[in-house]
């Protein structure tokens, strides 16, 4: 796809504004701190956008890859980000996006009801392979727990995500925003067999 | 050596590059260059800006192309300016990101923003990720749209990559920062740097109780408002520095009675007259036995908040703004109904389900709610027969209608006149049969269910199951536990729930409203508020654009005797 020259040329700035200021005092040194961990997932069963049922520890138990994040429907920072940053992942993969599953667990259960789900992923443009899960607080919060990700409200919540190496079961914990880029990589790192370099 | 100075100093240093880079581009496509006012009328610039900045549409219909973290591209219908610096355009904090004012008022000031989790270079090991500019120059709209472009202040300082750049043409930058500079300019009708004038709204329908239920902690919290105010005028008097909360947080409050009589479409006309004669900041809970949408759409019209009214006809809505409410009332516990059938593993055929609505505003609220909910579960509709009261006072007629369908879910939108005819009524159904009703509209006689059918008898119940310490009064300084109990049914919680709103959500919010006197940021400010545990609910929740802060319902059942106990038979919420 063409961009327009607009487009282009604000990248192009932004980029060269990037370079020109690597360590700028406003700037953050680290863009996300990388992990890799073991998880024991509870054996908890959540509700899908479609109103359906889904065992958590089923869904992840997956050959392909599987996306991590909790977010929730009416947030205003960093969930908008997350989203973009799963829609875009989508994107990139194309047709290779069937082969990872996506998963966003919403840490706002008393509002955020199946239909509300649907309609933000359809506001996102997720395409198939993205599911966003509500169920009851004590589920979602022994799932929050499992990952080390609680937080007693969300007001309070971090950016988090989570990429299950299907080689091994392993959870790679990404701690603040990636770019799509980056994104691409970390997934990458995991999709890809041949690929030595998912645990650092 | 502050962020900004050291900011300006490696500006400095790569200001020349930048400088002809940003000319040249200028002499380009005209970037960089004065931004001219869009010379728009005011009503399409509100229009169009506003478009631009809640919905990211741009003047054209498209959707405004916007990238952020430099790469991941953002569909600003789904991720708009109003999502982080919201309606008010003043900001927020949330998940530890501080999201700066973007109203013209505030950029084309020197800025410092309040602490944040971003001064901690590293929290509890978890590295940051949000850090934002903590001091800048002033704005002009060239920098601004500078800033909106490249993401770079007045300073050289390079944003936050969660802030999304946007690469805009001349003519939609001009719209946008016109609008910027119009918005949260003025501070809203109602409130000064000395007052704050509020309203509260009773219908004629209302009983003398029920309005000095409503009254009494109104007028409470407007007395202690203006006692606290004189005290704090004491304090400075004597030489005592405030901090900026009590800077703000004492001003001289009214309350007006807005008496509405009559009919419900003369109350347009009564409520504008009210208004016009002396203009509120805000409404502070009202109370009516009928339906509040006349009041509503009012609100609505004037963008005058009104906080949690006593009522259990609210407007059931996904884009009101105006109005918060405690619950979507009788609606919501139709709601709970459909919820907690759809999840029954056995849940027999829709033929073999019926509901029955008394042909009463009760009845249908609760039916709207049931049928609502079950068509978004993607159920098919139930056979519903509406009947007036005369008819379901005749046994006759009940018992053949139940003969003929035999349901074995009976939904029961009706009061507590059918009571005793219960058993009987349930002789028609299949053994396994399960009747639902609403507690809300039985009121004190819930209790009243005979005791031979309260094995398959189930009741909505929109309210706190398990203990609370606090008086019955709402407020907090005594330590009395409360034990809900069949004693609670029909109780209106009128003075409790008015005290809450009170003390715990409005007068939160207009704290915080500090010298930013708006009422959209009232808003924004309520919807960033943590959950709440309170008296009368298990718990309220918050959110941009939330509205009814208590999402629960149980679904209950009664234990044996005269004051029996209330079994959940359902979580508070269900989905």
């Amino acid at each position: 796809m063409r961009l327009p020259f607009q487009v282009s040329l604000a990248l192009l700035l932004t980029a060269f504004i990037s370079a020109a200021l690597p360590a700028g005092p406003a700037r953050a040194e680290v863009r996300y701190k990388r992990s890799v961990e073991r998880y024991q997932i509870p054996d908890v069963v959540l509700i899908n956008q479609d109103g359906k049922k889904v065992r958590i520890a089923s869904l992840v138990n997956s050959g392909d890859p599987v996306i991590v994040d909790f977010i929730y429907g009416t947030c205003t920072t960093i969930c908008p980000v997350l989203s973009a940053g799963m829609v875009n992942l989508q994107r990139r993969l194309g047709p290779l996006s069937q082969k990872v599953r996506m998963i966003s667990i919403t840490i706002d259960p008393e509002h955020d009801s199946p239909k509300i789900l649907k309609d933000y992923l359809k506001r996102y443009r997720a395409q198939p392979g993205w599911d966003f899960l509500t169920g009851s607080r004590a589920d979602i919060d022994a799932v929050m727990k499992a990952f080390n990700a609680y937080i007693p409200d969300k007001m309070s919540h971090y950016p988090i995500n989570l990429i299950r190496d299907p080689r091994d079961g392993s959870w790679v914990r990404i701690f603040g925003l990636m770019s799509s880029k980056e994104f691409l990589a970390e997934y990458q790192r995991v999709a890809t067999p041949s690929v030595s370099g998912g645990k650092p | 050596m502050s962020c900004y100075r050291l900011a300006r100093l490696k500006a400095l240093r790569l200001g020349s590059l930048l400088l002809a880079l940003l000319l040249l581009l200028s002499a380009g496509n005209g970037w960089g260059a004065t931004v001219l006012p869009s010379g728009l009328p005011q009503a399409e610039l509100i229009r169009l800006g506003e478009r631009m900045y809640r919905d990211g549409i741009l003047p054209s219909g498209a959707s405004m192309p916007a990238f952020i973290r430099g790469d991941v591209e953002v569909d600003s219908t789904a991720f708009s300016c109003s999502s982080c610096h919201l309606r008010a355009g003043l900001g927020s904090f949330e998940g530890g990101v501080v999201t700066p004012p973007t109203n013209g008022v505030k950029l084309y000031q020197s800025y410092r923003r309040p602490p944040s989790l971003d001064d901690i270079p590293d929290q509890a090991g978890r590295y940051i990720y949000a850090k934002t500019v903590v001091e800048r120059p002033a704005y002009n709209r060239e920098t601004l749209a500078s800033a909106m472009r490249f993401g770079v202040d007045p300073a050289g300082q390079i944003f936050n990559d969660v802030m999304p750049r946007y690469p805009l043409s001349d003519r939609d930058m001009s719209i946008l920062i016109d609008y910027l500079e119009l918005l949260s300019s003025e501070p809203s009708p109602g409130a000064t740097s000395k007052e704050f004038r509020f309203a509260t709204i009773i219908t004629d329908d209302v009983s003398p109780e029920d309005r000095r239920a409503l009254l009494l902690p109104l007028q409470k919290f407007i007395d202690q408002k203006n006692q606290q105010l004189g005290m704090y005028q004491k304090f400075i008097k004597f030489g005592y520095s405030p901090t900026t909360e009590m800077k703000y947080a004492f001003r001289q409050a009214s309350l007006d009675i807005w008496e509405l009589k009559g009919a419900p479409e003369t109350w347009p006309a009564q409520l504008a007259a009210y208004y016009d004669k002396k203009p509120v900041f805000a409404v502070l809970g009202g109370i009516s036995n009928g339906d509040w949408r006349p009041i509503h759409d009012f609100c609505e019209g004037q963008r005058l908040p009104c906080l949690f009214p006593i009522t259990d006809f609210p407007v059931v809505s996904e884009t009101g703004w105006y109005t918060y409410y405690f619950n979507k009332g009788y609606f919501q516990e139709g709601e709970a109904v459909a919820r907690y059938l759809n999840r029954e593993e056995s849940l027999p055929a829709e033929g073999e389900m019926l509901q029955i609505v008394e042909d009463s505003p009760q009845g249908k609220a609760l039916a709207d709610g049931f049928r609502q909910t079950w068509a978004e579960l993607e159920r098919p509709a139930l056979t519903t027969l509406t009947l007036s009261p005369r008819e379901l006072a005749d046994r006759k007629a009940l018992d053949k209608i139940l003969s003929k369908y035999r349901p074995r879910v009976l939904l029961l939108w009706a009061d507590a006149a059918v009571l005793p005819e219960l058993p009987a009524l349930m002789g028609q159904l299949p053994a396994d049969a399960k009747v639902f009703l609403s507690s809300g509209y039985l009121g004190e006689k819930s209790a009243a269910v005979p005791e031979s059918v309260r094995g398959k008898v189930y009741l909505s119940y929109p309210y706190r199951l398990t203990p609370f310490v606090g008086p019955k009064d709402g407020g907090y300084d005594a330590k009395v536990p409360i034990l809900t109990t069949a004693k609670d049914f029909g109780d209106r919680r009128i003075t409790s729930r008015s005290t809450t709103m009170l003390r715990q959500v409005a007068l939160r919010g207009l704290n915080l409203l500090y010298d930013n006197l708006y009422r959209e940021h009232l808003f924004d400010l309520m919807g960033m508020q943590m959950d709440l545990t309170v008296r009368d609910y298990e718990r309220f929740s918050f959110g941009p654009g939330q509205r009814y802060v208590s999402k629960g319902c149980y679904i209950i059942q009664l234990g044996p005797g005269a004051d029996p106990a209330l079994l959940p038979r359902s979580e508070w919420v269900m989905h």
